[in-house]
């Protein structure tokens, strides 16, 4: 089946968490959601709760202070889940490598199924990813 | 400035004009207070923040204060072993976060400060962690934060 | 009065806890733990070119103040100025990145009072700031257009049209908010008399930015301490005695429109001439403090050099942690409902993930709410 058919008929649902970032991303998230990129006509729902998300997209450096809540928002989300970590930060640790406080990158705390690089990655790039993460997400049915 | 130096002579260590508009000047731990009580009646009432240095033996504390259209940075020094300096937040309450920081970056305690909580180290963080002290290097903040907290 | 849902397995530090009494807020706790990067040890331990980059991420709203502020503590430290055709393209998208963030946050507010058309509308516009940004300097957040003694690229002559076309546009866009706030009913109810900031306290407290001048207090950098092409440029400082939420709406959308005459100044007076100039990579001992006005306020930078490659410390005081305290003010004695739109009237930085704590002084019940939760809550009690 076509994938945004599929999509618009399971509209996956998607929790922003943002790990600790400069925003950068997250503005370029936002900007995904107007009328000019509008991510939500692939059918994906942004929503604002880990419990009903099958999706989790995640932004920003993993901080020491914020890696437990990441994980116990991981853990909040029912199977079958997916996280797709957006930004040079989330990947590896982008700018902030080798400092103290910073895991460098997202995979060292959950699992990560796609990853959008870019510092920050534009709103199409962020749909890109949303679709490849949705042929993931249809693969998986 | 030379006001400044007429008055607390003695107190006053260093000045220093470093370009238009840009007054840096050295006092001796204590006379913070009188000092900072006499340039906030002089109009100096906005602190846009409050540096700490890592002066090897020595910790410095900058307060930058902007006024009309000098930014005059009030210096003082005090020694790691037993970093303290009286609090100027009865003077200027807008002090208040930026003394929290420099208590978390460098350990420096200023006495008479309504709560000196953490305020961007995170929890768990251990004590006597002083990050932006030179001696800890990031290897060895990592390894300690790892020991631990896992 | 209802309790929100308890968390006691989730003790995790919040970034703000208030006390209740009832629905009123008696007192407030700040900590700020999340987003501790480690960057100023970071900064020491990179030359002053990789810093660059760095510097901008501190804060991606406001990135090219952060790198202008930096450029202009480097360059101070060394003793050269950046040449005159760069001073110009530097308070262009500088300017442009005001427009972008003022229009972001008049969007996130207008979606924190349930006015949702208001996020769409302005969030579009932005894209035009954001174009522009894009065509002179490559990226369309976190520009990196700075170098140390100039700007990476140039505005070529092909660009000026577009820039121009994009600006007019704007400059009716902004007309057009302006009309459209003074009308909303939303706002008149949501933000009129909310969070309150008295102008004595925001002097005491050190406000800055926007939130200051919607409390009367006329303080912008640009004005007080010039730097890049701001001596040569007319424009009003804007100011309002309104003190509340409202006001900071009207004094953001006053000073887009002071960006789009600054820009349109800029760009018919944009000087001859080289866009950078060499600059030796060790940087002689001393030390400089740099402050510029970013989109949310005075930023402050502090740099002490060794005559080394790298910085020995290097301080940054970005522009929302000066008004933390001032916010905390905003939120003592006032009500629950308005936390959202006080929060955002300072920093839209707050994510749906932050929580708030709040603590019942009468029952000694505490419990901790994400934003998203706290969001959901004020729309019941506004009926909407």
């Amino acid at each position: 089946m076509d994938i945004v058919k599929w999509s618009r008929l399971k509209s996956p649902w998607i929790f922003h968490f943002n790990a600790g970032g400069c925003n950068g991303c997250d503005i370029e998230v936002l900007a995904a959601l107007i009328p000019r990129y509008d991510i939500e006509r692939f059918g994906m729902i942004l929503r604002g709760s880990p419990r009903h998300a099958d999706v989790m997209l995640l932004t920003g450096t993993v901080t020491r202070q914020i890696r437990d809540r990441l994980i116990r928002i991981y853990e909040q989300m029912p199977e079958p889940k997916f996280v797709m970590a957006l930004g040079s930060c989330s990947l590896s640790g982008g700018v902030f490598q080798q400092c103290y406080n910073v895991a460098e990158g997202a995979d060292k705390v959950i699992p990560v199924d796609v990853y959008v690089p870019g510092c920050p990655p534009r709103p199409q790039a962020i749909m890109d990813g949303a679709v490849k993460l949705l042929q993931k997400l249809q693969g998986r049915e | 400035m030379t006001d400044l130096k007429q008055r607390f002579n003695g107190k006053v260590t260093e000045t220093l004009i470093q370009r238009p508009r840009r007054v840096f000047i050295t006092i001796t731990s204590d006379a913070l207070t009188e000092i900072m009580s006499y340039v906030t009646q002089k109009g100096y009432r906005h602190v846009s923040t409050i540096t700490g240095l890592d002066l090897g033996q020595n910790l410095g504390v900058i307060y930058h204060l902007v006024e009309a259209n000098v930014v005059l940075s009030l210096r003082t020094v005090v020694p790691k072993s037993d970093p303290k300096l009286s609090t100027i937040v009865n003077m200027i309450p807008g002090a208040e976060l930026y003394e929290r920081e420099i208590h978390d970056m460098f350990g420096v305690v200023f006495q008479g400060h309504p709560d000196l909580s953490p305020l961007i180290l995170p929890e768990k963080w251990p004590s006597g962690l002083y990050p932006l002290r030179k001696e800890w290097k990031v290897e060895a903040i990592k390894a300690e934060l790892e020991r631990t907290q896992g | 009065m209802p309790v929100g849902p308890q968390h006691p397995a989730l003790k995790e530090p919040e970034n703000i806890t208030l006390t209740l009494d009832g629905e009123q807020i008696i007192d407030a706790k700040i900590r700020l733990g999340y987003v501790h990067r480690g960057g100023e040890k970071a900064l020491e331990n990179r030359t002053y070119v990789q810093n660059l980059y760095l510097v901008e991420r501190v804060c991606g709203i406001c990135a090219m103040a952060h790198q202008l502020c930096y450029a202009n503590n480097v360059e101070a430290l060394l003793s050269i100025e950046a040449p005159s055709r760069a001073k110009y393209i530097r308070t262009i998208v500088a300017e442009l990145e005001r427009v972008h963030s003022h229009l972001l946050w008049v969007g996130v507010a207008g979606h924190e009072i349930g006015f949702d058309t208001l996020f769409m509308y302005t969030w579009q516009d932005r894209e035009v700031a954001l174009d522009l940004m894009e065509r002179i300097t490559g990226n369309r957040v976190l520009h990196a257009t700075n170098a140390i003694g100039g700007v990476r690229r140039d505005i070529t002559n092909d660009m000026i049209p577009l820039i121009k076309k994009g600006l007019k546009y704007l400059g009716e866009r902004i007309e057009y908010y302006r009309k459209l706030a003074l009308a909303e009913r939303t706002i008149a109810k949501r933000a009129v008399g909310v969070g309150i900031l008295k102008t004595q306290d925001a002097l005491a407290l050190c406000a800055v930015g926007p939130t200051a001048r919607a409390s009367n207090v006329k303080r912008d950098v640009r004005e007080y301490d010039p730097y890049s092409a701001y001596d040569e440029i007319p424009f009003d400082v804007v100011t309002s005695d309104g003190c509340d939420v409202a006001a900071r709406i009207f004094v953001r959308i006053d000073e887009l429109e002071q960006c789009a005459q600054i820009l349109e100044y800029a760009v018919d007076h944009l000087p001859e001439g080289p866009i950078k100039i060499r600059a030796p990579r060790s940087v002689p001992q001393g030390e400089n403090v740099s402050i510029v006005e970013a989109p949310r306020g005075e930023d402050i930078h502090y740099c002490k050099s060794n005559g080394s490659d790298r910085p020995e410390r290097y301080k940054i005081r970005a522009p929302t942690l000066a008004n933390w305290a001032s916010m905390r003010k905003m939120l003592i004695g006032g009500s629950m409902a308005d936390v959202p739109i006080v929060l955002a009237a300072i920093d839209p930085c707050m994510s749906c993930t932050d929580r708030v704590a709040f603590l019942d002084s009468k029952s000694g019940k505490s419990w901790s709410w994400s934003y998203e939760q706290l969001k959901k809550y004020v729309q019941k009690r506004y009926g909407e």
